[in-house]
């Protein structure tokens, strides 16, 4: 993912002045008594709105705080919820446009197994409060008075199409001022997210195509065809080159600039169908982190554990505890007891999974508090060191 | 010395009723793998259930040390408004509590808190690393006194401060001089500073007397220390007095007995928790090769429980099972009472002694304790020859 994130902008004199005074805590407690949004520091954000989008998904739709720094339609924000008592973080694409009253939405796709999404897909109600990370990404597309141009085709499977829903929306307001094809994959014709309104949206901009495409029934209708990606449904769909474009022009999409979004393996399919020969080519792969796929300790192997405040990159073997392993490398991180009960060698991981060697329990939930001498790497992992 | 025949029992020179007065027998290699395995259990089936239900209890913690806060602060304003009796009455009122308040900032919530008890919810407002709590001390200077020192070496002489807090002498293992003689008068002072005596305790100010560290350098080790008493100080006697107008003085007197009830308070929990008469202390030689259950085991013998009800084990920042908090330091202690069950069942089961008692009698072995060794006084039968107190 990239790091290109809209930064908040930086905080005023009086707010300077008062923040060693204030304990952000103490603070929301009574402000939250009178908006539950109201926040010293944290970006807040109140469900306004739930519809189901689909079979399995769900549109919430928020009304941020003052914090919220705003966002470019493509991007992307991590939204944290309190799930059985823990704060779980999943990244969402936003899919609407940026709106006069400052709402945003996100679509949630239910995964099994999903904390988070089963969680906002099933019990999140309006006037539930999430709390939002800042937007992040570079999938983006010029803004006004600077438009897009040229031809544009977008590649979207199952979740894939959030973002691509964003752009979409947003070429709809600017008049559609390319030529756009949008081909949506899924295993079913339920599971269509905006598939009334992109056909709307199909029917009023004349240089919009979309297409729906099911892998795991038969198509129906004009604008459904079935089977996966591949190179002649991809030729079938973009039509043939433009006569005018060149000679050497071999594939449907020659002169197009793609942008493709979904499960790890179908971006991968995308890009190796069209990454060469297309006029660009970017992607955004979503593969969910499943508990059942994490990888295990692996004695032999070693890892690059980045550590994030000291920008240092290094390499250790994951066969003994993160605390000797660092420790070996040269590096001196708060420690006590070395056993696990004093928590002083304890850092946040900010991704990555390691495994407890006091429990046996594996973890990978982002953003969470390690104990570096009981902890031991099963994957590449960054630190908060 | 007297030496059992395994490795595994080599740390405490002899698991014997001579050593450890609180085993009922001597307990096998096989017996104290099958203790330390069952405290495990116990603590991974406990963390295997936590969730919503504990993180709504911390929640609620933290609600009432706010209510409770700003109530007594108000009470103190008002009780300057009030006719005649009603003055005092509503003063006295906001004075405790307020410092109920700080007695639950401390304990239940800012001590437990910062032990990582709560670290599983990934909530920013108890994260243990980042909890600052209401008392002139830092909660970097208790990580590493507390949660490290303490916790790690607890009641073994020359490793845990905790024994005496370098004030009193409570134990015979610890050197007797003539100043000791004093020491009720020095453990009532300390009571009333108590916050004080555990803000300076990791800044061992003995050592600049004896030359060990010049001045300059513990001027700069303390800057952290004075930082944060200027602010609890400009805070409680400065800030809310100006605010209250007129009944500045109602407020600056009302703060500083709501500080003294949470010292007195804090003060005589803790000492309950270590001091009672069947309490064990080690010397160093039984941390050489120490395996987990010997820990678990030294932990248990090393503690002392409060029997009481809810309202005791929330006040007392569930201390009140100090047994159940050092064998779990970072388990959620609200999980401490029904943990208490299998404890006691374990123990009883291999033959260790469960150390409880009402507040009154604890506290009150913990009184003798204080004046007995302000007297010249000597290990007894505790230590088998050749085995060093400290």
């Amino acid at each position: 993912m990239s790091l290109t994130a809209t930064a908040p902008a930086a905080p005023s004199l009086a707010r300077r002045l008062l923040d060693p005074m204030v304990d952000p805590a103490t603070f929301d407690f009574w402000a939250q008594k009178l908006n539950p949004v109201w926040s010293w520091s944290r970006t807040l954000a109140r469900v306004v709105e739930r519809r189901t989008e689909a079979q399995d998904a769900v549109t919430l739709v928020l009304q941020p705080n003052g914090h919220w720094a705003g966002f470019r339609p493509g991007q992307h924000l991590n939204v944290s919820a309190e799930v059985a008592g823990r704060r779980v973080t999943r990244s969402y694409s936003l899919t609407d446009i940026p709106r006069r009253d400052g709402r945003i939405a996100i679509t949630v796709k239910r995964v099994d197994g999903g904390r988070l999404s089963t969680h906002l897909c099933e019990r999140t109600r309006v006037g539930d409060v999430l709390e939002l990370g800042e937007a992040f990404g570079d999938m983006t597309l010029p803004q006004a008075p600077r438009h897009a141009q040229g031809r544009w085709l977008f590649l979207a499977a199952g979740s894939g199409i959030t973002p691509l829903m964003a752009l979409t929306r947003q070429l709809c307001d600017q008049g559609m001022p390319v030529d756009l094809i949008l081909i949506y994959w899924a295993k079913t014709r339920a599971e269509f997210c905006f598939a009334a309104e992109l056909r709307a949206l199909a029917r009023h901009h004349p240089r919009l195509q979309v297409h729906f495409v099911v892998t795991h029934e038969s198509a129906q209708g004009a604008d459904e065809h079935e089977g996966f990606i591949d190179h002649g449904l991809l030729t079938r769909l973009c039509g043939a080159p433009d006569a005018a474009t060149t000679a050497t022009a071999t594939v449907a999409w020659a002169d197009h600039q793609v942008l493709a979004c979904g499960p790890g393996g179908f971006v991968d399919a995308a890009r190796a169908l069209t990454a060469t020969t297309a006029r660009s080519f970017m992607a955004e792969g979503f593969t969910p982190s499943a508990p059942a796929n994490l990888p295990m300790a692996d004695d032999t192997a070693a890892v690059t554990v980045s550590l994030t405040r000291s920008g240092r990159t290094l390499t250790v073997p994951s066969g003994t505890s993160l605390l000797e392993a660092l420790e070996a490398q040269g590096l001196n991180p708060p420690s006590g007891c070395r056993m696990g009960v004093c928590h002083t060698c304890v850092c946040q991981r900010h991704s990555g999974t390691t495994l407890d060697t006091l429990t046996g329990e594996r973890s990978a939930e982002p953003d969470m508090a390690v104990r570096l001498c009981v902890s031991r790497a099963c994957s590449d992992l960054s630190l908060d060191l | 010395m007297s030496q059992a025949p395994s490795s595994a029992t080599a740390a405490l020179p002899v698991l014997h009723p001579g050593i450890h007065r609180g085993l009922q027998r001597p307990l096998s290699p096989q017996e104290l793998s099958d203790f330390g395995a069952e405290i495990e259990a116990l603590r991974a089936r406990t963390v295997a259930d936590l969730g919503e239900r504990d993180a709504r209890y911390i929640r609620r913690i933290f609600a009432a040390v706010r209510w409770t806060e700003i109530a007594g602060r108000i009470l103190l304003v008002a009780g300057f408004f009030m006719p005649g009796a009603w003055s005092w009455v509503t003063w006295l009122v906001g004075a405790f509590t307020l410092g109920l308040s700080k007695i639950l900032d401390n304990m239940e919530l800012g001590h437990n808190v910062i032990h990582g008890q709560f670290d599983w919810m990934g909530d920013p407002r108890f994260s243990g690393k980042t909890f600052e709590w209401d008392i002139v001390g830092t909660a970097d200077n208790w990580r590493k006194t507390h949660n490290f020192k303490h916790h790690t070496y607890t009641n073994v002489h020359g490793m845990d401060d905790d024994i005496g807090y370098d004030v009193l002498r409570l134990f015979p293992e610890q050197k007797w001089h003539p100043a000791a003689l004093f020491q009720p008068l020095y453990a009532v002072i300390f009571a009333l500073l108590f916050q004080w005596g555990v803000a300076i305790q990791n800044l061992r100010v003995g050592r600049v007397f004896i030359g060990r560290i010049t001045w300059a350098r513990l001027l700069k080790e303390a800057a952290p220390t004075l930082r944060k008493s200027r602010r609890q100080l400009v805070k409680d006697y400065l800030v809310f007095p100006l605010l209250a107008g007129p009944a500045w003085a109602s407020v600056f007197a009302g703060n500083l007995v709501a500080n003294g009830l949470r010292n007195l308070w804090t003060y005589t929990v803790i000492f309950c928790g270590h001091f009672t008469t069947d309490v064990q202390t080690f010397p160093k030689a039984v941390l050489k090769d120490e395996s987990r259950p010997q820990w678990y085991l030294r932990q248990i013998l090393g503690s002392s429980n409060l029997s009481g009800g809810k309202a005791l084990h929330v006040l007392t920042g569930n201390l009140s099972h100090q047994i159940e908090h050092h064998l779990f330091p970072d388990v959620p202690a609200n999980r401490y009472a029904e943990m208490a069950v299998e404890v006691r069942d374990i123990c009883r089961r291999y033959g260790i002694h469960y150390n409880t008692g009402s507040m009154a009698g604890q506290f009150a072995q913990v009184v003798w304790r204080i004046l007995r060794h302000s007297f010249p006084s000597s290990p007894s039968e505790a230590m088998p020859e050749g085995v060093p107190a400290r």
